[in-house]
């Protein structure tokens, strides 16, 4: 074992030292990521962008129309209306982030905002779209209170109101005892405010605050899980097509690596040491895997911290990274038996993995692609590698679903190692 | 008794090894045995199956037929066979991205050596070959002749019994190509056993101790140069002036017959050639080796 880490070593050594592996392995993929990432509108997350929400009014009355009215009309979310189970199915499919479904008897509940149980609203989402939802709510709050406002600055309206909801006082029977005192009072106050004028001339802004301890909604959440996130920005996508790109360099150099050995005679000293030729495969094999995992989880902490690309699981996305990486140690141990000189077998290399990678989705995706060229991917590395990075990253992959693109990623590392050793020794 | 039994040990025995690369025969029913601590040459022109030899010796080619054992304890597919043997192929095998330091501590990692050992053996060696000053430098900057010594010095990390090398001066200035032949000796001194492969009828001459001629694969002759100068060279001859004239005598004897020669009179000029390796390969082949 020893053996075998002093050549993985020494081979991680070179491939620093080699501008040009280096510039292919690290410096490019990172490059294309973000090159592509801000392309294609990078990170969503950077722009505030409204807040597509789904308003279901189940009240239905004059009230409630008014409120959806003043939701519409806010610039922070962006509202559409549907029916209940439309809304729901909507979120679902996170084509919304939340709806809001103002409950029947909401508009009941606003003629007073004074007693009695405010108006109710629900707010549906998943529970992993926490800050949105937060957000939501605010607003809701927000422009409920300012509806209390409104009511408040509205000076004729106001009382009419007040001396409205006096009246109700009085003929209301299920009001506590020392509720309806304190409540008197206040009315009593207030008559006293409204008909100051000067108060009202006062700057309107300073009563929002005015208000804060009446709570003007009452709001009741409840979740409703995703069934299937998008991706979280055009970085979610580009990084993982930028690791593809530095598994196929890093499988590329060591393919041409092991036929330098040859061409430059080191690999004389290789076998005439006292180890077997599997040793040296061996190490070439722990160089290149290692060289693979550390290139892509540099790649995606430069993502996370960088780009904002976090993945919906590390602990699958380190399974992902490290199933491809022993994918493409396989195609590499294939890759180098296809010439006598670093030329043919650098040459051939590239050519085969850029047809890989065409096929397996690496540089148009596969959506875009005929039938018969998909069915050709599915033999692609390259394609797994996307699918399994992607499943952690975005794709929200549960243990059971990652296992599959693992599995065939594993297989085919192993079978075309395999081939590459057996073809090696005859 | 000890020390001549000790003297005689063999540190590599080939028994009848034949190799051939499609039509070509490489090497040809191959039998020798290299005695240890003496310095053994394998001397011969381009092609003739040198460095075939020593590849099959230390276990990167398998020979056809015939046996190989290295120091007693096998054939060099063993690999406690092969870590008794340290080489220095003719063609450079040294990593050009690595600095000298680097490369020592690489090939001597391959041996299992590590730790203080390794990095004591890695100073040593540099120093050994010269190439202390430049241990950091990468051996891409290196001169030709710094490659050789380096290439000479990665065979000594594991400090091993025999040395295999192969026409270590290939491609090095003069004063380099002197700098090898010291170290070479002083590796003798030091209780080496080596193989020196070369096409130099000088090199051979002045280093060897013992010298297989070989041609086509074929073992033509082996022995001290002495031995072999006296089987095969013929006689010394030699070319006398005087006032009795002009004489050219062969002999056995050059310094009795000089002797009688200046007893008949007095010599005005003297042309002694001796045989050397150069006439042997003639004789045996019919061919100069510098030609070849
Ligand atoms: N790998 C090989 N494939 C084919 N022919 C070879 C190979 N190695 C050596 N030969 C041939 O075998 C003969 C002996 O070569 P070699 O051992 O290199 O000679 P030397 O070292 O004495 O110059 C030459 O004719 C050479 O062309
Ligand atoms: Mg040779």
């Amino acid at each position: 074992m020893n053996a075998i880490i002093n050549l993985a070593l020494k081979d991680l050594r070179l491939l620093f030292r080699d501008r040009m592996g280096f510039f292919f392995t690290l410096v490019w993929p990172l490059g294309l990521a973000i090159l592509f990432g801000t392309m294609y509108g990078g990170n969503r997350a950077d722009q505030p962008r409204a807040v597509p929400v789904i308003v279901v009014d189940e009240d239905g009355s004059a009230e409630s129309q008014a409120f959806v009215d003043s939701l519409i009309a806010a610039p922070e979310i962006e509202v559409s209306l549907a029916s209940r189970s439309e809304a729901i199915e909507r979120v679902r499919k996170a084509k919304a982030v939340a709806f809001i479904a103002l409950k029947q008897g909401f508009g009941e509940a606003s003629q007073n905002p004074f007693w009695g149980e405010p108006p109710a609203v629900e707010i549906g989402a998943d529970p992993s779209r926490g800050p949105e939802t937060a957000m939501v709510e605010g607003i809701l709050m927000k422009y409920a209170s300012r509806r209390i406002q409104d009511f408040f600055t509205d000076q004729s309206a106001q009382r009419e109101e007040l001396e409205r909801a006096r009246k109700e006082l009085r003929t209301a029977e299920n009001i506590p005892e020392r509720l309806r005192s304190n409540l008197e009072n206040l009315f009593a106050s207030l008559e006293g405010v409204l008909s100051d004028e000067s108060y009202l001339a006062s700057d309107t802004t300073e009563s929002e605050e005015g208000f804060s301890g009446f709570q003007p909604l009452t709001i009741t959440r409840s979740e409703i899980s995703i069934r299937r996130r998008g991706p979280s920005s055009a970085y979610a996508i580009s990084f993982p097509l930028g690791s593809m790109w530095a598994l196929l360099a890093v499988s590329a150099t060591f393919a041409v690596s092991i036929v330098h050995e040859r061409t430059r005679g080191t690999l004389f000293r290789l076998l005439a040491a006292p180890m077997t030729i599997y040793h040296i495969l061996a190490g070439k094999a722990l160089a290149c895997f290692t060289a693979a995992t550390v290139v892509v989880a540099g790649l995606f902490c430069l993502g996370y911290f960088a780009f904002g690309v976090v993945p919906n699981s590390i602990l699958l996305l380190a399974l992902a990274i490290v199933s491809s990486s022993i994918a493409f140690v396989g195609v590499m141990m294939l890759l180098s038996t296809l010439g006598k000189t670093e030329q043919s077998v650098g040459g051939a290399s590239w050519g085969i993995l850029i047809i890989l990678s065409m096929f397996g989705g690496g540089m148009i995706p596969l959506f875009i692609m005929p039938g018969w060229m998909r069915t050709l991917g599915t033999v692609s590395p390259i394609k797994w590698a996307i699918l399994a990075i992607e499943g952690a990253v975005w794709r929200q992959f549960s243990p059971l679903e990652m296992l599959r693109p693992c599995l065939i990623l594993i297989a085919i590392g192993a079978g075309s190692f395999l081939a590459g050793v057996h073809r090696k020794l005859t | 008794m000890l020390l001549a039994f000790y003297g005689e040990r063999q540190m590599l025995r080939l028994q009848n090894v034949s190799k051939r690369f499609g039509e070509i025969v490489a090497v040809d029913g191959l039998s020798l045995e290299v005695r240890e601590g003496e310095i053994f040459g394998l001397l011969g022109p381009n092609g003739a199956g040198k460095t075939t030899t020593v590849n099959m010796a230390v276990g990167i080619l398998k020979p056809d037929s015939g046996s190989i054992e290295i120091a007693g304890i096998g054939p060099p597919s063993r690999p406690e066979a092969r870590r008794k043997v340290g080489i220095a192929p003719q063609s450079l095998a040294i990593y050009q991205s690595l600095s000298a330091q680097e490369n020592l501590e690489f090939f001597g990692g391959l041996y299992g050596l590590g730790g203080k050992h390794l990095r004591e053996r890695v100073v040593w060696c540099l120093a050994f070959v010269g190439l202390n000053e430049r241990k950091n430098s990468l051996v891409k900057t290196f001169s030709g002749g710094m490659r050789r010594r380096l290439n000479l010095a990665a065979a000594l990390v594991h400090d091993p019994p025999l040395l295999l090398l192969d026409e270590p001066t290939v491609g090095v200035d003069a004063q380099s190509r002197n700098a090898i032949f010291e170290k070479i000796e002083e590796l003798r001194k030091d209780g080496k056993t080596i193989i020196y492969t070369t096409h130099y009828i000088e090199e051979a001459q002045r280093l060897c101790d013992r010298v297989g001629i070989l041609d086509h694969g074929k073992l033509l002759a082996l022995d001290t140069v002495q031995n072999l100068i006296a089987a095969y060279a013929g006689k010394t001859t030699i070319i006398a002036e005087g006032t009795e004239g002009r004489v050219e005598v062969e002999t056995t004897d050059p310094i009795g017959e000089l002797a009688r020669l200046h007893a008949r009179g007095k010599l005005t000029s003297l042309n002694i050639k001796n045989p050397d390796l150069e006439q042997v390969f003639l004789n045996l082949t019919g061919r100069h080796l510098r030609d070849v």
